[in-house]
Formats: structure tokens, sequence, C-alpha cells
């Protein structure tokens, strides 16, 4: 009798969890946003009207931040509405202080509250990042539960909110942004994204880096360049161009596609389409004096040319023209090389991370003032192009 | 069916209930820990070397144990050191278990509270937890085992395939150079290293619950070496896929790494979800060993009913839990119960293996 009541309440308790989650919230519900744009502080158009009846709290407006709310309600169901049907995200902005309290205020704007958990893409004005520091506009999103670190970080060279605004209709622009990264094996012109957590371990060790920058005109966004992070002030410092950004990426090993277009000596274009790109920086340390030496070897073919001159497929032409393609990748190496050590005295290559593992304690002595030591160290850049084949041609 | 009246547990069961008591919240933060004091990417050789240590100390524990057939450190330290001395040792033990199991119960609940469900009440995470424990415990160390069983196997495999998947952040840099500051920093890591062995204490009572105890030296060396090699594989995969910078920041180092890529198209895109959920299942072994540990050693102390203590037990370990204040508090309890199980190795098995040298030597030069 006992053991069978016992058996009837021990049933009982499992009504409990047919309730469900505590917490659960259906999606429905929520507000989910992927993209995530910082720009300068200024009310954005819309917050200027609702201003102006009095819709205001104490704030400096040192930030914007537009946040692109991906809304459910018009994906499944067709609607009417022109509008809604050309547009399947809804972009809200709002000006202030703090990241968390820009958010909190679009809970008095918004008819669902906004969750973070499927924020795909930040994407910061360079503008904004040369007034406040890297640490101080991501603090926040690190320290967030909802916001995975596995986000990816952008920079803008103009307004950062534009770049999460197309004119193509069904064309979500965080999602186009996210998925940018399947054009790397056509191009290393498109970076590795830097995500979140890459981004706190940067700059918890004070260590320079690139963002991919991107630029936006008639409603359509390129990722073109670069811009560079400096470790020590957190601060934007400058552009790298696209030649550079992809000269950066094969020397950090990071990229290993693309194509180097040279003239010929008639002053026609010869292209060179890379198959395979390996890199090797040996450091090596004197004394005080630190150099380094970058080999860098390509392996690729010819794939286009608009020489009129014959075109024999035979190794030693394949010499003369990959004697050019290695003119003009050494030049492109050298122009990044200079940029790099006299423009912005930035080591974003990781030639301190390769002394920090070839020569540790010559690392820990410089790693002070490691930009500094980098702009005066001696690089030696040594390029070698190989020719494997013409594409699907051949001639004698 | 065939019930076993004796509650004896097999090798087999004994490895596994070693395993999961040892291995658990120190997963999600150890790398972290071992990181902050060394500063260098050398954890993985430090993990290596208090490994070891820690396999001589459970060597040491078995063979006490095996002294003593059929009996556990609670009833044994009574005949090494006298009644009272004997009895005051497993009270510290006792205490130790009952920090420990609360310790556990709460992380599983900060983690819980912090990923999972933010907004439910502590309580209500905590007591479910501790009532599911106390049924189980209720049944013995055979039926404990026996779950481990079952436990063990599917979170082993949930964490090696995130670790798997993980693999595209790996980055053989972030783990060089090796020794770049030579062996002080290995040193300094080492205690970190030791403690995230803690709980390896059940070795005293486990080895009397054995069906054959003369397999001892084996199943719990073997019962040790599955955290040893699981320990260095995630310190290997966290502080490579992550850095030694973003490992010293992140509270939750193990579980940020799996927060830190998404597997498009994969069947679940954030693996981070199915190994919170396993791991929740490995932390509640992980409480229910020591839940089982504290109140045998009552039981067995003051010769009172298991049942009636088990029942008592659920209050203080409740206590216990939500004594920290804040998650720092709780990470410094996790690291003052490393410290203790220190002091509780130079106590109690090395002290009671002297006295019981002792006065063997002595009964054998007066018999």
């Amino acid at each position: 009798m006992v053991s069978r009541i016992r058996a009837a309440l021990l049933c009982l308790c499992l009504t409990l969890p047919l309730s469900g989650c505590w917490s659960s919230k259906e999606i429905e519900n929520l507000a989910v946003y992927a993209g995530l744009a910082l720009d300068t502080g200024q009310p954005a158009p819309v917050e200027k009207d609702l201003e102006a009846q009095g819709a205001e709290y104490v704030k400096q407006n040192k930030v914007m931040a537009t946040v692109q709310i991906i809304p459910i309600k018009a994906m499944g169901s067709k609607d009417k509405d022109q509008k809604a049907a050309q547009h399947p995200y809804l972009n809200v902005s709002g000006s202030g202080d703090s990241i968390l309290e820009i958010f909190r205020q679009f809970s008095i704007r918004l008819d669902r509250p906004i969750i973070g958990h499927h924020l795909k893409v930040i994407v910061i004005s360079s503008e904004l990042l040369k007034r406040q520091t890297m640490d101080q506009l991501m603090d926040f999103l690190l320290r967030d539960n909802d916001i995975r670190p596995s986000t990816m970080v952008f920079l803008s060279h103009g307004q950062a909110r534009e770049a999460l605004e197309s004119s193509q209709p069904n064309d979500v622009p965080a999602f186009h942004i996210r998925d940018m990264r399947l054009n790397q094996g056509r191009t290393s012109k498109v970076l590795e994204p830097v995500t979140l957590s890459r981004i706190d371990a940067l700059s918890h060790a004070d260590k320079s880096f690139v963002l991919q920058n991107i630029v936006t005109g008639g409603g359509e966004l390129a990722f073109s360049g670069a811009g560079i992070i400096k470790g020590a002030s957190g601060h934007w410092i400058g552009t790298l161009g696209q030649e550079d950004t992809e000269c950066l990426a094969w020397l950090a090993k990071s990229g290993k596609s693309g194509v180097i277009k040279a003239y010929d000596e008639d002053n026609e274009p010869l292209t060179y389409e890379i198959k395979s790109v390996r890199s090797k920086v040996r450091s090596a340390v004197d004394g005080d004096r630190i150099s380094f030496r970058v080999s860098l070897s390509f392996e690729g073919r010819i794939i286009e040319t608009w020489s009129k001159r014959r075109m024999p497929t035979s190794d030693t032409h394949a010499e003369k023209l990959a004697a050019i393609i290695e003119e003009r990748v050494s030049a492109m190496m050298q122009t990044l090389l200079h940029k790099l050590q006299s423009d912005y005295k930035t080591d974003v290559a990781g030639f301190g991370q390769k002394l920090s593992i070839q020569h540790p304690s010559a690392w820990k002595k410089a790693k002070d003032d490691w930009d500094d030591v980098f702009s005066r160290s001696k690089i030696d850049l040594d390029c070698d192009v190989t020719i494997t084949d013409f594409g699907s041609f051949v001639e004698k | 069916m065939f019930v076993r009246t004796d509650d004896k547990i097999t090798s087999s069961q004994a490895v596994v209930f070693l395993t999961n008591t040892v291995l658990g919240a120190g997963i999600l933060t150890m790398p972290r820990g071992i990181t902050q004091a060394m500063k260098t990417p050398d954890s993985w050789l430090t993990i290596l070397v208090g490994g070891m240590v820690v396999m001589l100390v459970i060597l040491l524990m078995v063979k006490l144990g095996q002294q003593f057939p059929g009996k556990t450190v609670f009833q044994y330290s009574a005949i090494i050191a006298g009644r009272i001395p004997g009895g005051l040792l497993s009270l510290l033990l006792i205490g130790y278990f009952i920090s420990v199991a609360g310790f556990e119960i709460r992380s599983l609940a900060e983690v819980t509270l912090f990923f999972l469900l933010e907004g439910t009440p502590m309580w209500a995470i905590v007591i479910p937890f501790i009532w599911a424990g106390a049924y189980l415990v209720s049944g013995g160390i055979n039926s404990i085992a026996r779950v481990y069983q079952i436990v063990f196997p599917i979170t082993i495999f949930v964490l090696l395939l995130s670790f798997a998947v993980s693999f595209r952040l790996f980055d053989i840099d972030n783990l060089r150079p090796v020794l770049g500051s030579g062996l002080p920093p290995v040193m300094k890591g080492l205690k970190s290293s030791i403690l995230v062995y803690a709980g390896c204490e059940v070795v005293l009572t486990l080895v009397a619950f054995m069906q054959y105890p003369q397999q001892a030296v084996k199943a719990m060396l073997g019962g040790i070496a599955i955290p040893f090699g699981l320990y260095l594989l995630t310190v290997v995969f966290v502080v490579g896929g992550l850095s030694i910078d973003s490992v010293m920041t992140s509270a939750w180092p193990t579980i940020d790494l799996i927060r830190s890529f998404e597997v498009t198209g994969f069947f679940v895109e954030r693996l981070e979800f199915p190994l919170m959920v396993v791991w929740l299942m490995q932390m509640f072994c992980n409480f229910c060993s020591f839940f089982f540990q504290s109140s045998l050693g009552l039981s067995q102390v003051f010769k009172l009913p298991f049942p009636a203590v088990l029942l008592g037990m659920v209050p203080v370990i409740y206590l216990a839990a939500m004594v920290p204040k804040s998650l720092e508090d709780v990470f410094g309890l996790g690291d003052e119960i490393g410290k203790m199980s220190l002091v509780l190795f130079m106590l109690i098995p090395v002290m009671l293996s002297l006295v019981w040298l002792v006065r063997k030597k002595g009964r054998i030069a007066h018999g």
C-alpha cells in the first residue's frame, strides 16, 4: 500500500515538467537582430522627430547604434504592403552613450523585445573608431550572454548604418556581409572575418590588427581593403588598399587565392591566376637589431593575355613571363611593407608573433614597444613565381 | 531479474565512477585558471606533470585501502589512528565532500542561468537537482555506477565532437613558443593543474566497494587516466583555438571556444547547447558522487542509518550551494576546494600510511 502511494506521488511529480521551460520565450514574440552598426553619435532622423516632442533622456550622444531586425511576420505571409515585401528587414537607430542603454531605449519604440542570439555581423564606422577605442565599443558585446563570440566585425568607410541598407529586394544586408566570405576562394581581397573572440584576444594583448573595410554606394556594398586598428591606442589609424590587403593575406597565410595582373613589354595586360601561396617569415636577432626574411612562393597559371605576339607554352617562355609577374608582386609587397613600416608604423602582419616563437627572449625585450621596433626592423623580401601551365592552351 | 544484494561494483564501473567524480565543472574553467597562473601557452605541459603527480597520489591511496578489504576510509582511519583522531579526520573529509557537492551544484546552476535559462530562479534549478540526486544516491553505489555508465559515453561523445568541430579555429601558433619562458611558469601552474583533479579522494572509499579489490590499482589509474587525457585535450584545443589572451579574460573559456564558431548546415549549428546540456548531466554525476560520499561518511562515523543521513543532508547541501554570493565567490570557492584537497591529501593518505607503517613494524617487532 505504502509503495503504491509512493508511486502515485512520484507520478504526480511528473506533471511538473509538463509545464515546460520556466523562462521560455516564443520566437514570434521576439525581435531577432542579425546586424549591428555603430556610428558616431548624432540623433538618428526618426529620433530627431521624437526628441522634438520631448522624448529625451540624459545622454551625451557618443555613439549611434543601428540594429537590423529580421521581421518574422513579413517573411512567411505575403504582405500586400509593397514596402514590407521589398525589404525583409527593419533597421532601427538610436543614439546615446551606452550600447545597452540604447538597446533598452528601443524597447520603448518597438512592439517586441530585441534579442541578440542571432547577431551575425557588426559594422563600425572608422570615424567612430577615431574617437572611441575598440575596447570601449566591444565591452558590452563581449560581456553579453546572448551575443555569440562568433559574431564577425567589420569597418565601414562611410556611415556604418548605410552598410546595413540594400536596394536589392529580398537581400538582408547582414546575411549578405556574412556570406561574402564564400568569395575567399576567388580572391584574397576578402579577408578571413575577425570574430568578437579574436578581437577580445587581440585587444587584451594590445596587438594591432586589421578589419575588413566596407564601402557603400548606390544601395550596394563592397569589401574594399582593410582598416588598421592600432593596438597601443585602440583607435583606427588608417586604411590599406585592396592590393595591400591581398598581399597582407598572402603574407600572413590567411589567403591563398586571387590574380596578379601585370603589363608585358607591349603594355598589354597579362594575368596570372594563383593556385597556391606559400609564405615563410624568418626572424634573425643580432644584438638589438631585429631583421626578417620573407619568402613568398606562388604557384599558378597564365590565364589571360592580350598580347598580340606568339605565346609559346614552353618552359623558357614561362620563365620570362614569371619574371614579369614576379616583379609586379614584389612591387606590391614592397608597397605594403612600406605602408606598414613607414606610414602607419604598425605590425599587422604577424611579424611579432613569428619573433615570439622563433626568438622568445628577444620578443620579451621588444614587445612593449613592438610597433616601434617593427618599423625600424629590416625586412628582406624574396618572391618566387612559378607558372605551371597556360590553361587549356598549347602552342609551339 | 538479477538484483545484487551486496552493493559492490565491477572494475569497469569503478573506472567510470572515478572518472565521473573528477570530471566536472573544472573542464569549463580549467584553461583559464592554469593560464592565469602561468601566462604562457605551456599549460598542456603543466597538465602532463600534474597528472603524473596525481597518479602517484592515487597509487598511495589505493595501496592504503587495500590493507583493509571492504572498509572505507571512515572506518579504517579509526583503526589506524584511534577512534577520536580518526573520527576527526573523517569529519574533515566529510566537510570537504559537502563543500565540493555544493560547489558542483552551484556551478551547474550558474552555467544554466547564464547561458540557458536566463530568468529562472536559482532555487528552481538547484532543488530539483538535489532531489533527483538524493533519489539516485538512495539506491546505493551500484545504481549510481550504473547511471554513470549511461551518462559517461554520451558526455564524452559530445565533448569530443565539439572539440573536433572546433578544430577550424585551431592555430598551432597559439600554443607556441614551447617553454618560451623556461620551466618556472610550468611550476607556477602546477598547483592549479593539481587542483583540477580535486575529487580523486573518493578512491579512499571506492576501493572498499570493489568486487575484486585486487584490480583496484589498474581500475583507479584507468579512472584518472580518462580525465587526464580529456584535460590535456581541453587545454590544447581551448588555448590553441582562442589564444592565451582570450582564455585569461573569459569566465567559461571552454564554452566560449564552442561559441566562437557556427557550423552552418550541421544538424546543430551551435554546439554549445548540446555541450552544456550533456555537461549538466556530467556535473550532476559529480555532485551525486560527493553527496554519496559525505552521507556515507556521516552514517559510518556516527553509526546512523544511511537513508536518514541522506535525507538530513538535503538541506545541508542546499545551503552549501547557496553560500557563495556571486560568481566571483563561486570561483573563489573552487580555488579553496583545490587547496583543501592538498591539505587533506597530506593529512589523510600520507599521515595514515605513515602511522600504519610504524604500527605494523612495531607489531612485527613485538609479535
